[in-house]
Formats: C-alpha cells, structure tokens, sequence
C-alpha cells in the first residue's frame, strides 16, 4: 500500500497534443503524460507507484494470462479499480475501453469545412505520398534498360505467355501470380508467341517494359503499405519514416521488383497482409463492428492471393494463425463476455481466416482451369479424365475397349502420379536391368504392348480380336525396346520393402516372371467391378498383380536419384492394399488400328479432384526440388548465408557489354535487421529478469505495446525463416525477401523503443539520430543503386561494391 | 489397509526385490543364444577388441560405455583377436567368452528397474504406482532384447535413470539447501549425467532436460516474491555450475583420458584424424613413413577425398567438346586411380637455392612449379572452361622450354592449417594447390571424362581457392636428386610425438560431431520418429535361415500403449486444467495438481526432451533410439495411472527445513480398485511378454504360419512368414 503521506500532483494533461516542426502529428501515449510529470518529482518513490499499476494490470486479466496481444481486454474500461479517484488515466481514457497495444486511437475529425482544413487534416498523408512518387521513380528507372530475358522472367514470362495461348502447362507454385503476368501481358498487347529463353534478346512485339512495369507497380505499393503498416503499428512518425524509408531503399527488394518475376506480388501481399492484420488490430475495440469485419476479411483474403502466389505466403498465414490464437484465448479468459460473443468470434475467425482465404485459392485455380483450356506441356500431370476435355487431345479418339496387341499408356492413379515409363539406361544395383520408372512428360517411352504370355499363343494380328478382360494374367511389352515388365525378389532402389520392377528379355525372350494379372478396381462410367464387362480406357481404374509373386504394381511419389533422372519410382508392392490408390493404373493413350475411335462425350472430371490433383503434384514436384549433390549450384544459398548477406546472385550474365544486376540487399538494412532480432532477444530478456526482480521499467501499456510489436516482427521473421532450414529443397537468396520485411520492422520497432520513443533523450537528440539514420540508409543504397538499376561496362571498372569477400560481384 | 501394509519401508524393499529378480532372470535367460554376432554388436564388440589389442580407432558415440565392454571383455579372458566383422559370425567357433561381455548392459538393464521403482517412490508414489512404473520396463521386449546384447543403450539408460532419480532427490531436499547431502545429491545427478552422455551421443538430450528443469528452478529463486536476495540467488547459481558444469566435464574429460591412454597404437580410426594426430599412435604409416621434401624431388600427388593421382598424358582435349564449348586443346591432365609414371611430377623452385641443406626444403605458401616428368611440361591453368564444368578453370601442362607462359605455372602452395616457415611433408602435410594468377585452387571430382580421356577424373580450378574438398597430399617420392643423404635414421623417427590430451580431445569432439550428422544413408529398418510411441516397426536384429530362427527389435504391445494413452491422458488432463482456469473454475485440488504439473510433468519433459529432437535431426534413426522416452513415458504412465485411480497422493513430500511451513499431510489411498487394476495390467504385460518371446530371445525357431500371428501390425517386416496369398477384392 502506498504511504499515505506522500502527495502527488500530475498535473493535468495537455488538451491538445505538441506539434513538431515536422509536418506530422506526434502522438503522444497518454502514459507520457504521466511519465513527464512523474519525472519532474524526482524524490517521488517509484516503489509505490508501480504497485498500483502493478494491482491494476492483475485485475484486468485473466488468470493465467501472461500478457497476449490483448490484455487489457474490452471491458477495462468498464472495471472498478479501488483507487478509481486517484487513476491517471481515467480522463483521457476513451469511454469504451480501448485496446491496450497498437495505434493510439483519435475521434474522427470533424468534417472539414474548408479547403484549407481539410488539407490540415490530411497533411498526414503527404509524406506517404511523397514516398510513393519517389518509389515510382525507383522501381520505373531505367526498367527497359536490359532487353533480354533476366533471370526467372525464362519461367515466368513463359507461363504468362501459356495463359495468352491458353496452354495447360504445369509449374510448382499456385496460379495467380502467373496470372497477374498473363493479364500484364494482355494488357500490355502481347500475343504470348515469345519463347522467354534465358538470356535471349527480347523480339519487337514483346512489350516486355509495359509488363515489366506492370510487376513493378507492386513494388511501388510496398512502400506506402510500409508507412501505413508502421503507423497501425503505433510506432512513432520518426519510425514510420524509417520503415517507409528502408523499404524504399532496399536494393534486394527493388531489383526483384523491376523483373517479370513472382517476387514482387508475392511481398506486396505479405506486406498487405500484416497492413490488414494491423488495421483490425487497432479495431479490437469495437468488436462486430462494421470496421472489424471489414479488416477481418481483407486479412482472409489477403492471405488467399498470398499463398496463390507461392506457397510462401503459408508463412504468414502462419503469423495470423499465431495471433488470433492468442487473441482468441485472451477473450477465452474473459469472464464477462456472453457465450453468445464467444461463439461469435471463434465463427468469425473460421469464416473469415479459414474459409475465406480457402476460397480465394480455389477460385484462383478455377480461373487457371478455365484460361487453360487447351492441350499444353502439362498434361501429363493432370489425370487421363481430365486430359481428355483439353482442346487438342486426342484421347478421345482412342479406341474404347482395351484388346490384345493395343499400344497403351498406364497413368498411376495416386495424387500427382505419372506415366509407366521405361528407358534403355539401367539400374545401378540390384538387378541392373532396364529401369521402369514414373514420367510425367509424354514421349515414345511410355508406350506398351498388351501380349498373351509365352505359354499361349502368340499375338496374330489376323486372329479375331481378344479383349481384356478383368483376370487375365497378360505380359506388358515395353514398345520402343521390346522388353517386358519384370518384376522379381530383389529390392526396389528407395522402397528396400518393395520389389524392384524392371524391363528384361525382348520380343522372343523372357521367363514367368514376366506375367501381369489384370484386376480390375472399377470404372468410373460403368460402375462397380461386376458390371466392368471390358477394359476401357480412361475410365477403367485396374491394378496389376505380379502372377508369382502376388506382389502390386505401385508407384508413390518417392524420387529416384540423378541415374534415374529424378523420375519417380515403381517397385511391386508386398502388401496388398486394395484402397492404396498408387497401385491404380488407367488406361490413357490407346492406339489399336483394328478398333474403330470412341465416339462417346467424355465426362466432366469433377473440379475439385482436380484441383487437389494439381496440388498434390505442386507439392510432390516442390518437395522433389532437392539440391542435388553431384551438381554445383552457384546460384543456390544456405538459409544461414542470408541474415548478414554472406551471398548475393548474379541474375543475368556478366559480360562487359551487358546490363548486369545483382540481388543483394542494401547492407546497413539487412545487418541493421538481423542484429536488431538479436538484441531484441537479449533485451525482452533482461526486461523479463528485471521483472523478476521487480524492478519497473514501463508501465504496463507500454510493456503490452512493446509486445506486440515485438511478437509480430518476431513471429513474422521466425516463421518466414525458420521452415528453410528444414526443408529439403534447394534456397536461393531471394527466399529471404519477405523474411527481411519483419527484421526491418523489428529494427525500427527498436529504434523507435530506444530512441524516438523514448522519454530518456530530449527532441533535438531524436531530430539528430533520425538523421543519420535517414543519411546511412540513403547514402547506402546511393552506393549500391547500380546493382539494382543495372551496371553498365565492365564490372571491375566499378570500384567499392565488394563489401564482404564472399561476394562474387567481381570477376576474378 | 493393504495399501498402507504395502507402504512400508520392508514391503517396499520386498516389491523391488521381485521386480529386480524378475529382471535378471529375464534379461539372463538364455543370454548364450544365439552364439552369433547380432546387430550392432558389429561395431560395439568389434571396438571392444580394440580396446584390449590398443588399436586406435574411430566412432561417433563417447567412450564411456564402450570402455567397460573393454573392460568386461579384458576381465573374462577375451584376447581381442575375433573382430566382429559380419553379422552371424559364430562366437564359440571363434573362442570369444561373450557372454560376459553380454553380461554387462544385461545387469545394467536389470538395475534399471529398481531405479524406475524408487523414482515414482521418491517422487511420491504409492508402492503400487511405482510397481506399474517398472513392470511396463520389466516386461518390455524391446528393452529385454536390447540390454542383453553389446549395445549401448543399457548403459545408457541405466545412469539415465539414476540421473533423474539423484535429480529427484536432490530436488526434494530444497529446503535443506547447501546441506552435506543436497551437496551429495547434486553432484551425484553431475556425475551420473557425464555418465549417460559418454556412454551415447543421445546422453546429451539427459543433459538438457536436467538443464531445462534447473533453469525453471533458477527461475523460481530468482522470483522477488519468494524474498529471495541476489546473493543467495547466485549462490545457487554457482552450487550448480559446479555441480552440473565442472564435475561432469571432469568426468567427461576423463573418460577421454582414459581412451586416448589405452589406444596407443595405430588402428582403423587413423585415417579420420589430423596427421598430427596420427603420428602420435605407434606404427602409424604417417609416423613411419612421412618425410620432408625438397626441390627437385620427383613425387605422386594424391587428392584426399577421391584418391586419385595427378595424372597427364600426351592426348589433348579435344577442340569442341559435346555442348559446344571449345577447349584449349592443351594436353590432358586428369585425376587417376592407378600407379602409372605418368603420375609423377617433380618440384621445381621459383626462387635460387642453396646447394644443400635445409634451404632446399619446401615451405608454406612457397611458389612452385610442377614438373611432368614423362612429357617434360609444366602444369598450368588458365581462364577456359574446363570440359565438364564451365564454371570451372581447364588443367592442362606447358612445355618447358617455352617460356612464354611462365606465369601461367606457378602455384602457391598451401598446408592446411599451416604456419610460415611449416615444411611439406610427404602423407602427412595437406595442401591445397592454388594458382598465383588466377587464384583457383586444383580440384578434382568423383564424375568421369568422357572416352577421349579415358573415363578418368576431370581435374579443374576451383574458383574458391580455400575449397575443403581442393585437398591434396603427396603420396610417395619417386626419387630425390640434389646433394644431401638419403638416409633417415629409423629409430628417431619410429618415437611417437607427443600431442596435449585437449587438443586431441577437441579435434576427435568435432570429428564425432560431423560424422553423427553425415550418418545419412538409408538403411533399410530406420524409421521415422513419428513411428516409434506407436511401435509401428522394428528392427530385424538378426536371423538364422536354417533354424528359422530370428530376433526382432519390437516392444510390448500392451505396454507401449498404455504409455501413449496414458500420455494423451495427460495432455488432456492438463488442456482441460488450464481452460478450466482460464474459465475461473479450480477443478484439481492444489496437492493434486501440484503433482500433475510438478512431477508428471518434469517426466513429460523428459520424455518430450528425448524424443522431439529426433524430428529435425537428419540422421538415420531407429526404434531403439526411443528407448530412453519410453522409459520416461514409463513414469507419465504411472503417474497418470495414480490421478485416474484416486484423487489422492502422498503429500507433502520435499523435506521439510527448519522454517518450512508445515502443510497438512495427505497419504495416498488407490482404495480396492489399485491391486486389482495393476494386478491385471501386470499379468496382461507378462502374457504378451511371453506371446512375443520368440523373436526377443531369437529362440525358438518359428514356422511360418507362427510367424503370421506373432505380427501384430501389418507393419512389422518379420522374417520366414508364410507366404499369404493377396486376395482379390471383393
């Protein structure tokens, strides 16, 4: 308890707040107000004052609760507290209650009745304004200055010209990144004939500035998103022009911007995203509100376009997930609160954070379905059934019932499954017979032959034909090399478990070992397995059992090494699951000159299966993206390389007489980041064992604001950084990119804590340090700006770039 | 009652001494069978022998454990002469006295389960609880098979579980702080901790759970409110460092000693270490056979990774290679296999020499050329592509008496780690090779040349010129020309040097390191982590076709199950705690939940802290490697079994010191249900036990209709089943 005989006089607050010579408001946190006055008394004992905070911060929690994103929960306002005459805060509190983190929130102005006014009500949106148009002038400079094909725009401008034919190609990552390429494209006026070979000169009718432009524009808008993110967040305006400032000067993120690559949507949706995020923060006071909704929503959505870009967007989803599970537990603490309201919110967050960015992804992979309506390089991923409405496949054409000496292909049924593929190279071990494996590009190899075994007669096209049927025990003839699907009791390459499957004999050679039993699953036209009266094609889902040893024809999505060209392995499965779909195979080409072609309609292949088809293969594709030992990857990195930039990549080719660019970030912002995630480590540390020790060192809107800034940068920069390492697939630098967003939110959070924010320094030292600040981060990218805009003539003409000796900007 | 008949001091000691002698009869019976090498006892018998013939060698795991195999080998008469090469190589035929050896991790794994049973005792459990704790070990397959076998991991978990048990009562005795046995205590849980980490690389993970719960521990007296001051809070600090800091590195330390002490002789491990390493075993190669060189010398070059020679020969490449590129057209230099004498190169000096002495020795970071000798040219390298990597410079060789290219032969040469002033030294000095113009470094990788070079090694500038694959050495010196003696005086050189015991610890520490986490190949019974608390698959340890007889790693169904249940319990228990008091309601009474936070917890902690890593480690890993989390699920599952049974528990526990405050006292009561629920359980473990004996003590031999009902899962992979026809679906 305090003593009662000390007195204490806080004055009262300022009615209106300070301007600063700036143009901008400085908001000052009521709890300054009280700071100021306190620290004038300085014979004041803190001791006590803090019990009362101290008093005040356990009521207004639940137990258990260690300080969320929102403690201090929506009826503070409404709490008794005993010393209620004595509260500081009571008078500028809002009526309502407010959320104790994030922006501080003002009353809407009045509405402005001159010009004049409303221009003083808006100045706050002048430097953002500014920022952009400088942004424009950075990201637009010099865009067409290399006219060949940099870097990834070989991939990416490919699969925009693949929606402009309206080709069905397949590609790792989600559709609507490529999209947005094609539109550019259409916009733009280009007629998708362009190969984008990497490195080749751009031809006259590529307008490959406009589409370049049109990526850029998203780059543009980071830096604005930057600001306003910042200001959401509650930091200072010195912060909020270090933020805006960073983003604008960062070199990494303006070279990946200029391109037609992914990169730039892919961070101009991680940016809105945390914008909204911090948006619908800052509305938690008025739950269900028109405003709440609104920014919940553009969260969700947000979080669709993110991940329908790259699968990095997952991240950040991630980050969400993270704070509305800590939001959400927060109000699960909260005893007042109706049933009715919690049950709101928990349906609110599903609908809106679950449902809603689900939907966006489906509806971008609908659209892909829809442009791509014509045959393309990316069949064979998809299945047969779906193949077959593609315009220009000529499946259906086939012949419909599967006879003896039909040239067939075999599609595997499971998600993301290939094509029944053999070539002349061997195995290395085992058997060191001809490898059969899985492929998803169409070529002679996967054609076979349906023959009678060796014990019957053999095939004479002059005999009456002999359809398959369900339990014939048949020998499959590899076409191109007339050996024959062979399996025996060796173990399969990856699958030890397994037998291995190979391609032994020829046309008159071969043993039992050879013979297939035709089972079939059912047919997704007839039916059930007792009304398949004969094999058909495409529609017909069989399994091949091996006739001596029982064992399946199967093929999972595991991935053989460089000798069997990273295709996908088929061993004979022991175990008989007759609902493993990787041991379902379908008919798919089917070529047989003594059958007339099908004329039946093919049937709809039901989108979602598609869709989860699709995305299966994305991922079985992803995951196949190893880096591979025997190759050395240059331009690959190691997710410890990235924080202190220990690499940067060469995009493009380095001779004299070419543009060259280099993805390297502006340094004083990437160490600057990365140590500022250190420090904050070490401080949230010292301050959690200062609190230990009772010692005060904010009161507890500041501690809460200090949080949650801190645990968004945090969180945003673990998530985004951490996955890399235990991925297996091969990193590049430019992984790093979205990641940096949340170091440089961290490290201005910590400048603005130490220095902008701080009651410790006086107004002419903040001016100072945000000075030199604002220079260092100018003057850096000023001496790196060419390796964003790109370096004319030959490189070691240019002097001072070598910062770290790793780096291979020079040639040697 | 019965419950507190069984309470007593000698009941309690009258339980544990079944328990114990179920045990080892368990663990003994028939530990002769088979007379074969099984599993692993590949390597962990084979460094046993190493230890009694004093042949250095090599291995990822800590010496602790494998040294008292050496030593329960030594003291049964073995001879180290039967090296363990192949699984099912026969024992008696070979005169090994292994069953000592075996003897050993059999009484380890038999004193474990006392050590299960005072843990839930000391933590504070009924009799009976701590009963269900050991049997769910004592009746377990998995540990049975394991502990009587030379494997580790009887060593392993036996001073685990004495570390968790010296923990526990150092822990219970904090109100006695700084006292004689909280001293004791203390240390007791260091020394047992050096214990269980030098017996296996897995040790560590029981050093971070006691690290873990020590910092919690800190935590609470660094806490204001406890009216803590600083001082006393570092006073503990320091107690601990010493305690669970220097002692156990002591101990670490001097198991260390002890090895490198009794290896002292050359053996297979020599190879993984530094030259300076190697040249203090006797008969090392090294140490026999390194020597200086000097200019003028005609030597072999051999790259360490790939083990090839620097080779050339007359062909040239050729103008165009496949994908376009041109070539130089220079002579071949490529890296080979083979002895040939297109392999030797002599070294010629840039710089004037003395005519004799030490002057003509070659140095660190000197600049030399290499001569070929057969085709009289020098090795160069220049800024083209080289044949199979464009990113890489082409090798090729220059005439000599062409001097127009001079400085495109001269390389610096670069001992790794190596000082000014350091001679080359034949075998025992690593180079790199690293060209003074263009500043590549000479490089050779595993893929081959195409036909026109004969299928050798491309040989190419690596444009990182400290490159740790670009190591080289040389093998052999063809000849020495120059005016100094042949000789070496043999018996000087035959000496072992001398290394500091740190420094020889340091580098085998980091070896151990890097070679635990390139243990990658497949292997085909590694499993992955998620499999193990479900006992989803085994390890087919050994077989004998003729017999039918096999051992299959594989716990107790009944078992495992119920530690995984029981853990699902547990985690349900404390989610509906913690929402419960979210929602204001108290549902535990305080000594309850104080046990099911406190106690269960800090075993949930271990059980998480010994399996979770196993999830982002890359390395091969195998069911065994969940033994020690079984052990702790072990405890959960009794702990978890008490709240079920009764709301009651034995309280207060901790000692109480002068000022504690006296709490009410609280005995724990399982009412009827207790001896007839563990009873049960008791009999259920014990009929699987027996039900799955065959493939635990690899005898009797099955048939193969047997071997169908002995496979529980349709995941075990068990040897000599009967073939089933698959069926045909319906």
């Amino acid at each position: 308890m305090r003593p009662p005989q000390v007195e204490l006089d806080f004055g009262t607050p300022p009615g209106t707040p300070p301007r600063t010579s700036s143009d901008f408001e400085e908001v000052p946190y009521p709890a300054d107000h009280h700071w100021a006055t306190a620290q004038q008394q300085e014979s004041l004992p803190l001791h006590y004052m803090s019990e009362d905070t101290a008093t005040r911060r356990r009521v207004a929690r639940g137990p258990g609760s260690s300080g969320g994103f929102l403690s201090g929960d929506e009826h503070e306002g409404e709490m008794q507290y005993d010393d209620e005459g004595k509260d500081v805060y009571s008078k500028s509190r809002p009526a309502k209650g407010r959320v104790s983190s994030g922006r501080i929130r003002r009353p809407p102005p009045p509405p402005p009745t001159s010009i004049s006014e409303f221009i003083s009500q808006n100045l706050e949106h002048l430097p953002p304004a500014i920022y952009t148009l400088l942004s424009c002038w950075t990201r637009f400079h010099k865009i067409g200055h290399s006219g060949v094909v940099v870097w990834d725009e070989a991939h990416f401008g490919k699969f925009g010209s693949h929606y402009l034919k309206r080709e069905f190609y397949f590609d790792v990552h989600p559709p609507l990144g490529k999209m947005l390429v094609g539109l550019a494209g259409l916009l733009a006026g280009y007629d998708g004939s362009f190969e984008f070979k990497s490195g080749a000169e751009y031809s006259d009718n590529v307008p490959y500035v406009a589409m370049r432009v049109m990526m850029a524009t998203f780059g543009v808008a980071m830096v604005p998103l930057g600001w306003y993110t910042a200001v959401e967040l509650g930091l200072s305006s010195w912060a909020c022009h270090l933020v805006a400032l960073m983003v604008l000067c960062d070199v990494a993120w303006l070279c990946i911007s200029r391109f037609i690559l992914l990169d730039s949507m892919l961070l101009f949706f991680t940016f809105t995203t945390v914008f909204f995020l911090t948006k619908f923060h800052n509305q938690q006071y008025q739950s269900f509100s028109f405003d709440w909704w609104l920014w919940l929503a553009m969260t969700g959505i947000s979080i669709g376009c993110v991940t329908s870009v790259k699968w990095i967007g997952l991240f950040i989803t991630a980050v969400v997930g993270l704070y509305t599970i800590e939001d959400l537990w927060d109000k699960f603490g909260d005893l007042k609160m109706s049933y009715r309201d919690q049950i709101r919110h928990w349906a609110a967050r599903v609908l809106c954070l679950i449902v809603l960015p689900i939907l966006v992804y489906m509806m971008s992979f609908k659209i892909h379905f829809l442009i791509l309506n014509h045959s393309g390089p990316g069949d064979a991923q998809m299945s047969s059934l779906f193949q077959a409405h593609l315009v220009g496949n000529d499946f259906s054409r086939n012949p419909l019932e599967v006879a003896y000496g039909s040239k067939i292909t075999l599609k595997n049924m499971g998600w993301g499954g290939g094509l029944l593929h053999s070539h002349v190279q061997t195995y290395p071990a085992g058997s060191t017979q001809q490898q059969v494996t899985c492929y998803h590009y169409k070529d002679d190899n996967n054609d076979w032959v349906v023959l009678p075994r060796w014990d019957e007669s053999e095939y004479n096209p002059n005999d009456p034909l002999h359809f398959l049927q369900d339990g014939d025990v048949i020998r499959l003839q590899h076409a191109a090399t007339t050996r024959n699907l062979h399996s025996h009791n060796v173990p399969a390459p990856v699958t030890k478990l397994n037998n291995e499957v190979s391609c032994y004999g020829n046309a008159t050679i071969g043993d039992y070992h050879d013979y297939w039993k035709v089972e079939v699953v059912d047919d997704i036209k007839q039916g059930s397995k007792d009304k398949v009266d004969r094999i058909h094609s495409l529609t017909t889902r069989l399994r091949f059992r091996h006739d001596t040893l029982g064992c399946y024809l199967r093929a999972a999505n595991s991935v053989l090494p460089q000798w069997g060209y990273k295709q996908i392995e088929v061993s004979c499965d022991k175990e008989n699951n007759p609902n493993d779909p990787h041991t379902y195979w379908n008919v798919e080409s089917h070529w047989n000159d003594r059958l007339p072609p099908a004329d039946t309609k093919f049937f709809k292949s039901p989108f979602l299966r598609d869709f989860w088809h699709l995305n299966v293969a994305m991922m079985t594709s992803n995951n196949a993206l190893i880096p591979d030992p025997d190759k050395d990857d240059i331009l690959a990195s190691n997710p410890t390389d990235w924080p202190w930039m220990h690499l940067g990549l060469r995009m493009c080719g380095w001779g004299d007489h070419q543009p060259k660019y280099y993805l390297l970030g502006t340094p004083i912002i990437w160490w600057g980041g990365s140590a500022s995630l250190v420090v904050s480590f070490i401080v949230l540390g010292v301050y959690l064992f200062r609190h230990q020790r009772k010692y005060i060192d904010m009161d507890s809107r500041e501690w809460d604001h200090f949080l949650y800034v801190g645990k968004i940068a945090f969180y945003g920069w673990f998530l985004h950084y951490a996955p890399f390492f235990i991925m297996g697939r091969v990193t590049y630098v430019h992984h790093y990119l979205p990641t940096l967003y949340f170091s440089v939110l961290m490290f201005s959070h910590l400048l603005d804590h130490f220095i902008f924010s701080s009651r410790r320094w006086k107004e002419k030292t903040k001016k100072i340090s945000f000075g030199v600040c604002a220079f260092l981060i100018v003057a850096n990218f000023w001496w790196f700006r060419g390796l964003a805009w790109g370096i004319d003539g030959p490189i070691n003409e240019h002097w001072g770039l070598l910062w770290r000796k790793s780096w291979n900007i020079y040639n040697a | 009652s019965f419950e507190q008949a069984l309470d007593t001091p000698q009941a309690s000691a009258a339980v544990v001494g079944v328990l114990t002698a179920a045990a080892f009869a368990l663990r003994f019976y028939k530990i002769n069978q088979p007379d074969q090498v099984v599993f692993d006892e590949v390597h962990f018998g084979k460094f046993a022998s190493y230890y009694i013939s004093r042949q250095y060698y090599f291995d990822v795991h800590p010496p602790f454990a494998k040294l008292l195999f050496g030593l329960a080998g030594w003291f049964v008469g073995f001879d180290g002469h039967f090296t363990f090469e192949n699984i099912g190589d026969s024992y008696s035929d070979n005169h090994v006295p292994y069953v000592g050896m075996r003897a050993l991790p059999a009484i380890l794994g038999s004193l474990t389960i006392p050590v299960v049973y005072a843990i839930m005792k000391e933590t504070g459990y009924s009799t009976l609880i701590a009963a269900f704790s050991a049997i769910i070990v004592l009746f377990d397959n998995a540990h049975v098979a394991q502990s009587r076998l030379i494997l580790l991991d009887a060593t392993l978990m036996f001073f685990m579980s004495l570390t968790i048990y010296s923990y526990v009562r150092f822990r219970k005795l904090r109100y006695w702080e700084f006292s004689v046995e909280w001293w004791s205590w203390l240390i007791a849980t260091g020394f047992f901790m050096a214990c269980t980490w030098g017996s296996k690389v897995n040790g560590i993970l029981t050093v971070v759970t006691i690290g873990v719960a020590v910092l919690i521990d800190l935590w609470d007296i660094l806490d204001h409110k406890k009216g803590h001051t600083m001082e006393l809070f570092w006073k503990h600090f320091m107690a601990r460092a010493i305690g669970l800091i220097v002692v156990p590195v002591i101990i670490y330390l001097s198991f260390f000693y002890v090895h490198f002490a009794v290896l002292t002789h050359s053996g297979s491990g020599d190879t993984f270490m530094s030259p300076a390493f190697q040249e203090t075993l006797i008969g090392n190669e090294l140490l026999l056979n390194s020597q200086e060189l000097r200019y003028y010398d005609t030597v072999t070059l051999m790259h360490k990774d790939t083990k090839v020679f620097l080779h050339s020969h007359v062909e040239r490449y050729p103008l165009t290679y496949e994908d376009g590129r041109v070539s130089s057209q220079g002579q071949q230099v490529t890296g080979y296999g083979h002895e040939d004498s297109n392999n030797n190169w002599q070294i010629i000096p840039t710089k004037a020499l003395p005519e004799t002495g030490p002057g003509r020795i070659v140095r660190h970071e000197d600049l030399i050329q290499l001569l070929h000798v057969n085709t009289q040219s020098f090795l160069l390298t220049h800024d083209v592509a080289s044949p199979l990597m464009p990113t890489n410079q082409e090798f090729t060789t220059w005439p000599k008496d062409n001097h127009s290219r001079f400085n495109d032969t001269l390389f610096y040469l670069n001992l790794v780690d190596g000082n000014e002033g350091d001679a080359w030294k034949s075998k025992s000095s690593h180079f790199r090779l690293v060209h003074a113009p263009t500043r590549v470094s000479m490089w050779t990788h595993s893929k081959q040349l195409p036909d026109w070079a004969f299928k050798q090694q491309e040989i190419n500038g690596n444009k990182n010129p400290t490159e740790k694959s670009a190591t080289w050495f040389v093998d052999s010196i063809i000849s020495q020309e120059g005016g100094y003696s042949l000789m070496l005086d043999d018996d000087e050189l035959k000496e072992p040097k001398k290394m500091s015991f740190f420094k020889k610890f340091a580098e085998l520490q980091l070896l151990m390191l890097q070679h635990n986490a390139g243990l990658t190949a497949s292997h085909p019974y590694a499993s992955s982590p998620i499999n193990w608390p479900f006992l989803l698959s085994g390890i087919s340890f050994w077989t004998e076709n003729d017999t039918q007889k096999q051992i299959y790693l594989i716990g107790n169904v009944v078992g495992w199950w119920t530690c995984i249940i029981s853990l699902s319990i547990f985690i349900g228990i404390i989610g509906a705690d913690l929402l419960a008091r979210r929602r204001g309601l108290t549902p535990l009474t305080e000594p309850t939940r104080n046990r099911l936070w406190n106690s269960a917890g800090f075993f949930v902690v271990i059980w998480a802290v010994h399996y979770l890593p196993f999830f982002v480690m890359s390395r091969q890993l195998f069911i065994h490697h969940y033994l020690p989390s079984h052990i702790a699920s072990a405890l959960v599952a009794g702990a978890v079994l008490s709240f079920i049974l009764s709301d009651t528990v034995n309280y207060p526990i901790s000692i109480a010191g002068r000022s504690t405050r006296r709490r009410p006292e609280e005995l724990a009561d399982l009412g009827v249900q207790g001896p007839v629920v563990v009873g049960v359980f008791a009999i259920l473990m014990f009929v699987m036990f027996l039900y799955m004996s065959p493939l635990t003590y690899g005898t009797p031999g099955l048939d193969g209709e047997t071997v169908n009902q002995k496979r529980l899962l349709s995941s075990w992979t068990l040897h000599f089943a009967a073939k089933t026809n698959a069926e045909v679906i319906p």
